[in-house]
C-alpha cells in the first residue's frame, strides 16, 4: 500500500509511448491498493499533463519552468525529488530511455532508495516490490526484490501501453529548480549517409561473431549480394571501426523491417532486437543454442557461421540459375 | 589534472554462464574475467587526455583478489596508480552500496574528472555512475560519445536513440559515463606491462573509507532472489544437418517468401 509516482516523458511535443507503458504497470499495481500519481515536466505542457491524467496518470503534478524546457540531468532530478516530496511516493517509475537512465540513478541516490533498472515486469510482493530484468545482455534473467522507497526504470516496450482511462486531475508543482550545472546545448540529428537499410527487402547482418573486419567482405557481403539485399551489423562491429555507423541496426542505429533479416553471429541483446524484431521473417545463425536471438527468429541454425553462410551463398547463387 | 577511472571486472564475454548453486548469480569459479568493455573506453578517454596534456590517471576497482589483474592491465595501458577496494564485507552490495564506496574515494581524491562505463556487461545495471556523482555532489552525463575540455568546461555529446546526439556542457569536476565506440582502445604494450609492475596499487576496505556500515548484503535495499534462463517462448524452428542440407532448406524458405 503506497503511492506510485510515474515520471512521464515528453518527446517531440508528445508523451512517449513508454510513459503509457509505465501507466500500465502502475495501474496493475493499483489493483493491489497503490495510488497512482504522475509527474509531467517541461514548459507549456499543461495540455499534455491533462491528457496523461486521463490516460493512466491519475493525479498529475505539472512542473513547468524554463530550466525544464529541455532535458537536463540536474533540473529533472530536482523536479522529480520535489514531486516525490509532494506526493509522498514510495515507488517512482521512470522509463529506461536516454534521459531516464541519465537522471533516475541521481534521484535514487538522493533519496537513499532502492534502485532497480531496466526491468520488464513489476509486481507487488507484499511489503516489497518484485522486478524481473535481463542480465548478461539477455542471456539470463534475474528476479529481484526491493524494499523501502524504490526507484525503478522500465524497459520501453516491455508491456503494452495502458489503454483505459483514469479520472485524473492536474496540480501545479513549484519544483523550485535551483542551480543546474548540466546545461543543454542542442540536439544533433544524424544525417543519413549512403546506406539506407530501412528500404532494403533483405538484410544480412553480421555481429561480433564474425571476429574480424575482412570477414564482412568475405562472408556477409557475398550472401547479401546473392540475395540482392543489403549488409547490416551489430554495434560492436561499428564500435571496432569494422563498418561505419550507417550499417548499425538497433536502438542506437537503424530500425529495420525487411521481408527477410538474416542475423549472423549476433547474440540478440535487447538493443539489437528492437532494431530488427519487426522484420517479416528472421533467420538466425549462431553457434550458441542459448543465444537470445533464437527467441525472435522464425528459423534458427545452431552452427558455425563460417560453415553455413558460404554454403548458403552458394545455394542461393545456384537457385538463381 | 587528476582523472579517476572506475573499472569493473566482469566475466569474459565468451565465458560459460552456469547458474551458481544458490541460484542467485552465475558460477564464477574457473571462468575468465576481463575489464568491462565500456570501462575500457572510459580508460582510453582518460589516457587520451593524459597524452594531450598533463594528467594523473587513477584506476579504481571494487572487487575480490582477481580484480588486481584488471588494475594491472589498466596500469599497463598507462594509468599512473590504482586503488583496489577489496573487502569481503562488501559481498551482496547493491548498486547504491558500490556507489557509496566510489563516492567516498571521489571525495578523498578530489579528481577533476571521473570516468566510468555506461553499464556493466554482467548485471546490465547502468546505475552506479550517476549515483556516485549525486553522492559526491558532481554533475554527470551518461552515454557519452565525445568529450572536449576547455577552460574548466566539458562539452560532451550524449547518445540518444536512432543516432541523434545531445550536446551538454558541464563544469569540472564532473563525472562522465561513456558509451562504447567513442574511441579506439589501446592495448597494453610490453613496455607498459613491465612499467606497471612498479606502479603503486593501494588496497582499501569500505571501513577505511568510512562507509563500512553502508555496504554488503545487510545494507542492500535490492536483493537478487534468483537468476534463471529466460523462459523460451515458441522460439525458432531449428534447421539441422550438414551445411549443404541446411543451405538447401534455407533456400526453400527464401523461395517461399518469394525472394528468389
Ligand atoms: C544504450 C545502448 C545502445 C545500444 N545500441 C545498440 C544497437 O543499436 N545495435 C546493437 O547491435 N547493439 C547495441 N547495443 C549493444 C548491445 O547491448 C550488445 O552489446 C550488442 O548488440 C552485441 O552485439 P553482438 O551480438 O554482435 O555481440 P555478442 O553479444 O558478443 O555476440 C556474438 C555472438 O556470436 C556468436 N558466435 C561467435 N562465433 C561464432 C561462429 N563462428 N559461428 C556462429 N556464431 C558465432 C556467439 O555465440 C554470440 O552469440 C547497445 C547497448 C546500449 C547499452
Ligand atoms: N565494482 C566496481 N568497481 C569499479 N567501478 C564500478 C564497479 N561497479 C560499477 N562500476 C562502474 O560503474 C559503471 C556502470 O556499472 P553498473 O551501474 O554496475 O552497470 C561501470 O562501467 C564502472 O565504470
Amino acid at each position: 500500500m503506497g503511492t506510485i509516482l510515474i515520471v512521464a516523458e515528453i518527446q517531440k511535443g508528445v508523451i512517449r509511448e513508454a510513459s503509457f507503458e509505465l501507466a500500465a504497470f502502475a495501474q496493475k499495481l493499483a489493483g493491489s491498493g497503490h495510488e497512482v500519481k504522475s509527474l509531467v515536466v517541461g514548459q507549456g505542457v499543461k495540455g499534455l499533463a491533462e491528457e496523461f491524467a486521463q490516460r493512466g496518470g491519475g493525479e498529475v503534478l505539472v512542473a513547468e519552468a524554463e530550466a525544464l524546457a529541455n532535458y537536463s540531468a540536474d533540473a529533472f532530478t530536482q523536479a522529480t525529488l520535489a514531486a516525490v516530496a509532494a506526493s509522498g511516493a514510495d515507488l517512482v517509475l521512470i522509463s529506461n530511455t536516454p534521459s531516464g537512465w541519465d537522471f533516475a540513478p541521481r534521484v535514487a541516490a538522493a533519496l537513499d532508495a532502492a534502485f532497480v533498472t531496466d526491468c520488464f515486469d513489476v509486481s507487488d510482493e507484499g511489503g516489497a516490490i518484485g522486478f524481473k530484468r535481463r542480465i548478461f545482455n539477455g542471456k539470463l534473467d534475474a528476479q529481484v526484490k526491493a524494499t523501502g522507497t524504490v526507484v525503478a526504470t522500465v524497459q520501453p516496450g516491455a508491456t503494452p501501453a495502458f489503454e483505459g482511462s483514469t479520472e485524473g486531475k492536474t496540480t501545479d508543482l513549484d519544483a523550485g529548480i535551483g542551480e543546474c550545472k548540466t546545461k543543454f546545448v542542442e540536439i544533433k540529428i544524424a544525417e543519413s549517409k549512403g546506406v539506407d537499410l530501412t528500404k532494403a527487402d533483405v538484410i544480412v547482418s553480421g555481429g561480433r561473431g564474425l571476429g574480424a573486419p575482412e570477414k564482412f567482405t568475405e562472408v556477409v557481403q557475398p550472401l547479401a549480394d546473392a540475395l540482392g539485399g543489403a549488409m547490416g551489423a551489430s554495434r560492436p562491429v561499428v564500435d571496432a571501426g569494422w563498418l561505419p555507423h550507417e550499417y548499425q541496426v538497433g536502438s542506437s542505429g537503424q530500425v529495420v523491417t525487411p521481408k527477410l533479416y538474416i542475423a549472423v553471429g549476433i547474440s540478440g541483446a535487447i538493443q539489437h532486437l528492437v532494431g530488427m524484431k519487426g522484420s517479416n521473417f528472421i533467420v538466425a545463425i549462431n553457434k550458441d543454442p542459448d543465444a537470445p536471438i533464437f527467441e525472435v527468429a522464425d528459423v534458427g541454425v545452431v552452427a558455425d557461421l563460417f560453415d553455413i553462410v558460404p554454403a548458403l551463398t552458394a545455394a542461393v547463387t545456384a537457385a538463381k540459375g | 589534472m587528476k582523472i579517476l577511472v572506475c573499472l569493473k571486472q566482469v566475466p569474459h564475454s565468451d565465458a560459460r554462464l552456469d547458474i551458481a548453486g544458490d541460484g542467485k548469480w552465475i558460477q564464477e569459479d574457473n571462468i575468465k574475467f576481463e575489464i568491462n568493455s565500456y570501462d575500457t573506453y572510459a580508460l582510453e578517454e582518460a589516457l587520451k587526455l593524459k597524452d594531450a596534456g598533463e594528467a594523473e590517471v587513477v584506476a579504481v576497482s571494487i572487487g575480490p583478489d582477481r580484480v588486481t589483474q584488471a588494475l594491472r592491465t589498466a596500469l599497463g595501458m598507462g594509468a599512473d596508480r590504482a586503488i583496489h577496494v577489496n573487502d569481503p564485507a562488501m559481498e551482496g552490495s547493491d548498486s547504491l552500496g558500490i556507489a557509496k564506496v566510489l563516492a567516498a574515494i571521489v571525495k578523498e581524491e578530489s579528481p577533476d574528472l571521473v570516468f566510468a562505463g555506461l553499464m556493466s556487461e554482467d548485471g546490465n545495471f547502468a546505475a552506479v555512475p550517476p549515483m556516485v556523482a549525486q553522492l559526491a555532489g558532481l554533475p554527470s552525463s551518461t552515454a557519452v560519445m565525445s568529450v572536449s575540455l576547455a577552460d574548466g568546461t566539458v562539452t560532451v555529446e550524449r547518445e540518444l536513440e536512432g543516432g541523434a546526439l545531445e550536446v551538454v556542457q558541464l563544469p569540472t569536476p564532473c563525472l562522465l559515463a561513456v558509451q562504447s565506440g567513442l574511441n579506439q582502445v589501446r592495448y597494453a604494450s610490453l613496455k607498459g606491462i613491465m612499467a606497471a609492475k612498479k606502479k603503486p596499487m593501494d588496497t582499501k576496505t569500505a571501513a577505511d573509507l568510512g562507509v563500512g556500515d553502508q555496504v554488503g548484503a545487510g545494507a542492500a535495499k535490492v536483493e537478487i532472489e534468483k537468476v534463471y534462463t529466460p523462459p523460451r517462448g515458441e522460439g525458432a524452428q531449428l534447421i539441422e544437418g550438414s551445411a549443404d542440407e541446411v543451405a538447401t532448406q534455407l533456400v526453400g524458405k527464401i523461395k517461399e517468401l518469394g525472394l528468389l
